[in-house]
């Protein structure tokens, strides 16, 4: 940068209507010519544009002005993030309006997912519903039918907790074998948010429900009208009619304006932009109940209603999309859960499951909520099998998938909670394995 | 010492905060535990929010159907009215004789294959229950167009499809009062759900033998998508030539619109700085303009960036903008 150059700049900068002293002027033109010289040093000796904010080096955006307040009114993550996506898998589903996606889970930390990558599952793709116009109707074997507004419905009283939310054919494609290439198809029909609503039960008081009640239908306002039966124990225990979601009303791909969260039950039952909860004395058995969502076993048997989802673990680095890239000191670190409440324990195994050593949480221990483990271990750089097995405060222990095999055959598609291995290789690359 | 304060001060003026040894708060306050309070039985109308729904609102909502029949419409429909139907308004996903196009649904075939490596389940060889059919069609197909037929044409449609699946003759006539009373022959074979159904334990060490340790599949990955933090500068250095000189000095007005400077989210304002073309923007930039919708100062009154820069950034700004539509 030449003299004359700078005298521009300092023009330029007084003209855009900066009061420039004597005394500040000269202490620029000082600095400013250091840090040149700076600049031509540091290129000449590291050569390389990414050292540009390493110490000496005084980088860039250090020495500028940044965005203003407003400038995103919304934000949004770094650009440096974009990687972070929900991801589909095409040949799992004949479209993308009755389809999925994934959550990424290697990129997450804690345990809340944030609502844009809460994976996402469709029936007849995401209504867009304006608020004023949705009603939720509550009829049956109820004394007092009522048609609620959104407005009437926040009204209520309502709470918040943090659950975690799951597909049932989560690792559903792996029955047989691996075939997932990425933690995020592997595991990622998951996500844990905090969900913000009425008790159910306050709505069923509110109407008053005859004492031969027993089911509650609840239906979605989509084009396929989503349904499911829900026993009432769940209604009178803790689901919720939710409005929001991570502090702000939920996103329409999970369920905008209203939607049902039965926790550490299958994600199929929290019903999407619900319209009717309809009271009776015995389940409706429809497609999502019948067709679909019942586990078919090796004998041809199938099981109904199977809600809960069971206690689960995995391990989310490493992972295909957190390869190692040197020997040394790792956190193994993952995530647990189980629909029946906390996880009291998350072992580690690093050889296949001979031995195995208790991880330490590094989250809050919430009911029905994903739950962060880490253990440290030293990778000497050879082959390893790593595993993570959860125990949850019933003393379920994560089954194998041998012991999931020998009570269900490999048709079962729903509830595969087994224990999952990565094979971490000398290079530090990750695959998903099955093993003996 | 100041635990001990405050709950003395609680104890003197609420007399009922009821800290626990530790300090702790009460089970029910503790964050992720559900407020403790059951259902309390019918409080009708206690908080009187919402309208009563009428039995003609109801109707308009209530499309739901039972095994036991509850719930069906009067009405009626032929096999015979079925086929010509689903030619027209099924078969282009599920195929002429229901045996799926794509990965769309097959909805027939596939008896006694339930104990199979790769079952097929249908309507004949795993549905329970008539209902679900009627009740499905109905309330979710045709897929692009739900909740359009008529009741007559849902039991058309449905007679249709068991008598792809051979279980009706193909004189059946289906209404309210037979459909119930067709069963399915899977329906025996549901049950409920047995778990927990596996009974693993927690062993710590030698749980099993090593040597019998073998990979029994594996899944080949791909590059990994997540680039490592020290591979992210390749993306970085990949934008525009003209960022850099846009988020140091034109940022400054452009991201929020000062002086009438539009913004890159602004597409109608630039929609009509676009129409004279982008030269006479990129002119305009570095030369400086005055017009009633605003002022821009020669390069923004940053006279030093030279006129490759300010062209480089106008285009920056120009893309981007395209990139948002």
């Amino acid at each position: 940068m030449s003299q004359r150059e700078l005298d521009n700049l300092i023009n330029s900068i007084a003209q855009a209507g900066h009061r420039v002293s004597g005394v500040e002027r000269r202490r620029f033109l000082k600095s400013g010519l250091l840090m040149v010289g700076a600049a031509a040093s540091a290129t000449s000796v590291a050569g390389a544009s990414e050292s540009v904010g390493v110490p000496p080096n005084i980088p860039p955006w250090s020495k500028r002005l940044g965005r203003g307040v407003v400038s995103h009114p919304y934000g949004s993550p770094s650009p440096h993030e974009a990687h972070v996506q929900r991801r589909t898998v095409d040949w799992l589903t004949a479209d993308r309006i009755a389809s999925i996606s994934f959550t990424p889970l290697a990129d997450l930390n804690g345990i809340i997912t944030p609502s844009g990558i809460v994976f996402e599952r469709y029936h007849a793709g995401v209504p867009e519903i304006p608020p004023d116009q949705h009603r939720l109707m509550i009829h049956g074997l109820v004394k007092r039918p009522i048609i609620l507004s959104m407005d009437d419905l926040m009204r209520f009283p309502s709470q918040s907790v943090i659950r975690f939310l799951e597909c049932p054919a989560n690792g559903g494609m792996e029955w047989r074998g691996a075939q997932m290439d990425k933690l995020q198809f592997s595991h990622g029909m998951l996500a844990c948010c905090e969900w913000t609503g009425v008790r159910l039960a306050t709505l069923l008081e509110e109407v008053g429900i005859d004492a031969n009640a027993a089911w509650v239908l609840a239906e979605g306002a989509d084009g396929a009208h989503m349904s499911r039966s829900i026993p009432m124990d769940k209604a009178l225990g803790d689901a919720l009619v939710v409005f929001a979601q991570n502090g702000e009303m939920l996103r329409p791909e999970q369920g905008y304006p209203l939607r049902l969260v039965n926790p550490g039950w299958e994600g199929n039952t929290w019903v999407k932009w619900l319209r009717r909860l309809e009271v009776g004395d015995k389940p409706w058995y429809h497609r999502e109940e019948t067709s679909k969502y019942t586990d078919l076993m090796a004998d041809g048997t199938s099981r109904e209603f199977t809600y809960v989802q069971e206690c689960n673990s995995v391990v989310t680095s490493p992972c295909p999309e957190k390869p190692f890239r040197v020997k040394g000191k790792y956190m193994i670190q993952g995530l647990a859960w189980s629909g029946r409440g906390k996880i009291k324990h998350v072992d580690v195994s690093v050889d296949g499951g001979v031995s195995w050593h208790q991880a330490q949480f590094t989250s809050q221990v919430l009911p029905k909520a994903l739950t962060r483990f880490a253990l440290e271990w030293d990778w000497d750089g050879s082959e390893t099998l790593l595993q993570s097995r959860a125990i949850d405060e019933t003393g379920y222990v994560q089954p194998t998938y041998g012991q999931l095999r020998q009570a269900r055959g490999t048709n079962s598609i729903y509830h595969k909670n087994a224990i999952h291995t990565w094979k971490l290789s000398p290079q530090g690359i990750v695959t998903n394995v099955q093993i003996s | 010492m100041f635990k001990f304060l405050s709950v003395v001060v609680c104890l003197l003026l609420l007399g009922a905060c009821a800290p626990t040894m530790d300090g702790e708060a009460p089970e029910a306050l503790k964050p992720g535990v559900d407020a403790s309070f059951a259902y309390a039985g019918d409080r009708v109308g206690h908080f009187g929010f919402g309208q009563d729904a009428t039995s003609i609102q109801i109707a308009g909502w209530d499309i739901d159907v039972r095994p036991d029949g509850q719930g069906l419409p009067v009405g009626s429909g032929s096999v015979a009215d079925g086929e010509s139907l689903y030619e027209e308004q099924c078969a282009e996903c599920h195929g002429s004789f229901g045996e799926g196009v794509g990965r769309y649904p097959l909805l027939a075939g596939g008896e006694g294959s339930l104990t199979d490596g790769r079952p097929t389940k249908t309507v004949g060889s795993y549905w329970p229950y008539t209902s679900t059919l009627y009740d499905y069609i109905y309330r979710a197909m045709p897929f692009t167009q739900p909740v359009s037929l008529s009741a007559d044409e849902t039991y058309a449609l449905t007679a249709y499809v068991l008598y792809l699946n051979d279980l009706v003759d193909d004189d059946l006539v289906l209404d309210q009062d037979n459909l119930a009373s067709i069963r399915l022959p899977n329906e025996a074979n549901f049950g409920p759900d047995p778990r927990p159904d596996v009974a693993n334990t927690r062993c710590m060490q030698n749980c099993r033998d090593p040597n019998l340790i073998k990979i029994v599949s594996e899944v080949v990955s791909e590059a990994p998508t997540t680039l490592p933090i020290n591979e992210r500068t390749a993306v970085q250095s990949q934008q525009h030539p003209g960022q850099a000189t846009y988020d140091q000095y034109c940022s400054i007005c452009h991201n929020v619109g000062v002086g009438g400077a539009p913004t890159l989210d602004d597409a109608a304002n630039w929609g009509v700085r676009l129409s004279a073309g982008v030269d006479v923007l990129v002119s305009n930039a570095i030369n400086g303009m005055s017009s009633a919708s605003g002022v821009m100062p020669a390069k923004g009154g940053f006279v030093h960036l030279s006129d490759e820069q300010v062209k480089s950034s106008v285009l920056y700004m120009v893309e981007n903008l395209a990139a948002s539509q």
